[in-house]
């Protein structure tokens, strides 16, 4: 097989011509073919004359002369092969063609070859014109075979054959069209070739442009973005992610997140990233706060998918968040600061008003009395609006603590009832209250905020209700959990509002602010707190019949370590 | 027979002025000292039947005070009521202290529990080691 395709290659020619290659790597199958009947010549002739003792010769000189012949064909083969091998063009196919010519002249008797067998002959050289040379060479090549056949009959004195001119021609004839046909289709396809071959460049060159334009975005785009195969491990990171981690890209690449983690993530940061990329499906909003070395870090994810809706990998969003988790911190120190600046002189004036109040400096006449009275109330109210900033600078700066005791829901209830009447009968609504059979006789939790919870909620339902009245209810909710709802005939919640009213600083509508007082902080204090002991906030409500503010809570308290008051 | 008496430890001004208001009122004497080694000298002499306590103080802490006179004999008969605006610490101190009272601290809600607490009142009419934390 080696040495088959050692042939095979002998036979290639190097062109950068695709029509020159192959008519000259045709001339060199060619000369192959006659190079193996050039050898078999030689080898039937020897054991012919061994066999024979010489008697198949007629005299010596015809014996010379096959020897010379069949020697000088293959020659004739060498040159021409290594002519075509070197030598671009038509010059080894015309040789080779010349050479078949004069073999088909020489390969019988003068008379058979001027009006017998040796006329087929010479359709080998016309023939092969038109695919070594050129498609119209076989038309010389028929007008050459039949000057020589005219010069051999001649030579022995007859009238050149017609015929046999009329042959070579039409042998012409189709040899020609069928190379012609051969030629075109060859060029057509090479046509078609190129223009593949362009398309193709064309499209590469696209792809590579899309890609380095998605490469620079990538590369430009502030926040770190880091791609996770489904192996989890790292497959693309752009620099602001580098710059990020304070690591090189390289020390980035096919890392998992944990790797990347370790040494500059706190244990607990790094549950958070594994468990936010692990379960990226379950959370709709998955984005997380770590501190990452110095860094405070977001980090959001999505899942990568292909238009076929496979899931290749998960990209992950860094942005730095330092400076923001600072101004953060700092406004929670300063609000706490502040807040505790300003309870001193309330405590202060606070005091002097009750004292007032409470005739130590003497009698007050009337006016007097109420003067004071309205000055109780706004002071209080100040120290409750302080009180609530100082709640929220804590929940934000996580240290609100909650104080863990026992007590009875029908206390609770009463407590509340007690510091609600009055505001509710000022505005004519009646206060009603009501605790569960099945309600346990004690009950665990921070009284003090339970407490503040309801009064929160009460005073809301009075704010907002003009007439009817305001239930306060403690009842089972299921076998682990109990419930206490505050339920009012007043304006409703509408359903857009909803959602946001538990954020800080919101109103339904801002002119409620003003009209209903407020500074909008109680609910998302309360939110907050009901979310510390583990419980959730309901809301029912339909906007001018009334509203239910249900709080449900745990039977068995689940706070978290540390926010608990020791 | 002189009045009982009592002392108010507290840094504030205006406070230590509404406490000793407070205390006069329940018909006691009242002292005012703004400062923890103050406080600590004065008590080298006199025994106070009540203390109204406030734990953040100039150089002397409030518990160092309060670990100060629950260590010596001489003021068994001393109580005492935390007033302070951290429950947290407040909690702390809640097995040494008679009472605890948060702040801000009703004048009226101190005047009548020091009034309790008055060595004049018969044992039995006294209120028992409880805390309050109201915060409203």
């Amino acid at each position: 097989m080696a040495a088959l395709s050692k042939i095979i290659q002998l036979l290639d020619v190097p062109s950068l011509d695709p029509d020159d290659a192959r008519r000259r790597k045709l001339v060199n199958i060619l000369l192959l073919g006659l190079a193996i009947v050039g050898v078999l010549a030689l080898v039937a002739t020897v054991v012919a004359d061994i066999a024979s003792a010489g008697t198949v010769w007629e005299s010596n000189q015809d014996r010379l002369t096959a020897y010379i012949g069949i020697s000088a064909t293959l020659v004739g083969v060498g040159i021409i092969f290594a002519i075509n091998r070197y030598i671009a063009g038509w010059l080894a196919s015309t040789l080779l063609l010349l050479l078949l010519t004069a073999a088909a002249a020489f390969s019988d008797a003068p008379e058979e070859v001027a009006g017998g067998r040796g006329l087929l002959v010479f359709a080998i050289p016309i023939m092969m014109g038109s695919v070594v040379l050129r498609p119209y060479a076989s038309f010389i090549m028929a007008g050459l075979s039949s000057l020589a056949l005219s010069a051999i009959a001649l030579g022995l004195g007859w009238v050149p054959n017609p015929f046999a001119t009329l042959v070579f021609f039409m042998i012409a004839v189709v040899s020609w069209l069928a190379a012609q046909t051969m030629e075109r289709a060859l060029k057509d396809l090479r046509t078609l070739n190129v223009e593949l071959d362009q398309r193709v460049r064309d499209r590469t060159r696209e792809l590579a442009e899309s890609l380095s334009k998605t490469e620079a975005i990538l590369a430009s785009t502030a926040d770190g973005i880091i791609v996770f195969d489904t192996n989890g491990k790292a497959a693309v990171a752009n620099p602001a992610l580098a710059g990020l981690l304070a690591r090189p890209i390289g020390e980035i690449v096919d890392r998992d997140i944990e790797e990347l983690m370790s040494d500059t993530v706190g244990a607990e940061d790094r549950e958070v990233v594994a468990a936010l990329l692990a379960g990226i499906q379950e959370a709709r909003f998955p984005s997380v706060k770590v501190k990452w070395g110095k860094r405070t870090l977001s980090v959001s994810v999505a899942p990568v998918r292909l238009e076929s809706d496979e899931e290749i990998g998960t990209v992950a969003v860094f942005r730095d968040f330092t400076r923001e988790a600072e101004i953060d911190r700092m406004k929670s120190t300063f609000v706490s600061i502040a807040s505790h600046e300003l309870r001193t002189p309330l405590n202060a004036i606070l005091g002097y008003v009750e004292m007032l109040k409470e005739g130590v400096y003497g009698d007050l006449l009337e006016q007097q009395k109420g003067a004071v009275g309205r000055l109780v109330v706004n002071t209080n109210h100040m120290l409750s609006l302080v009180n609530n900033l100082l709640d929220r600078a804590r929940i934000e700066a996580g240290t609100l603590r909650l104080n863990i005791s026992s007590f009875s829901a029908a206390n609770l209830i009463d407590g509340v009832a007690g510091v609600m009447e009055v505001a509710a009968q000022n505005k004519g609504l009646e206060l009603t209250s009501y605790v569960g059979e099945d309600v346990p006789q004690t009950l665990e939790g921070d009284w003090q905020r339970l407490h503040q919870i309801l009064i929160n909620f009460v005073n809301n339902a009075v704010k907002f209700t003009e007439k009817g009245a305001v239930d306060v209810r403690i009842c089972m909710r299921d076998v682990d959990h109990w419930a206490m709802s505050v339920a009012d005939t007043g304006i409703g919640v509408p359903e857009d509002a909803r959602g946001y009213i538990f954020e800080p600083f919101r109103q339904v509508d801002e002119s409620a602010t003003r009209e209903y007082g407020g500074a909008g902080l109680g609910l998302s204090i309360v939110k907050q707190l009901v979310e510390l002991m583990g419980g959730w906030i309901e809301l029912e409500s339909e906007v001018g019949k009334g509203s239910t503010f249900t709080v449900v809570l745990p039977l068995e308290l689940n706070v978290p370590e540390g926010a608990i008051e020791d | 027979m002189s009045k009982p008496l009592a002392l108010v430890v507290e840094d504030e001004y205006d406070i230590s002025i509404i406490f000793a208001r407070a205390l006069r009122e329940a018909g006691y004497e009242a002292e005012i000292i703004r400062s923890g080694d103050t406080a600590l000298t004065w008590l080298a002499a006199e025994v106070p039947d009540l203390v109204i306590l406030d734990l953040n103080l100039p150089r002397v802490p409030g518990p160092k005070i309060l670990e100060h006179i629950r260590g010596d004999a001489r003021f068994e008969k001393t109580r005492i009521i935390v007033a302070t605006a951290y429950p947290r610490l407040a909690a702390q101190m809640r097995s040494q202290a008679d009472w605890i009272l948060i702040k801000p601290v009703n004048f009226g809600q101190l005047r009548d529990l020091a009034a309790r607490f008055s060595p004049d009142l018969p044992q039995g009419e006294q209120p028992g080691r409880s805390t309050d934390d109201s915060d409203e």
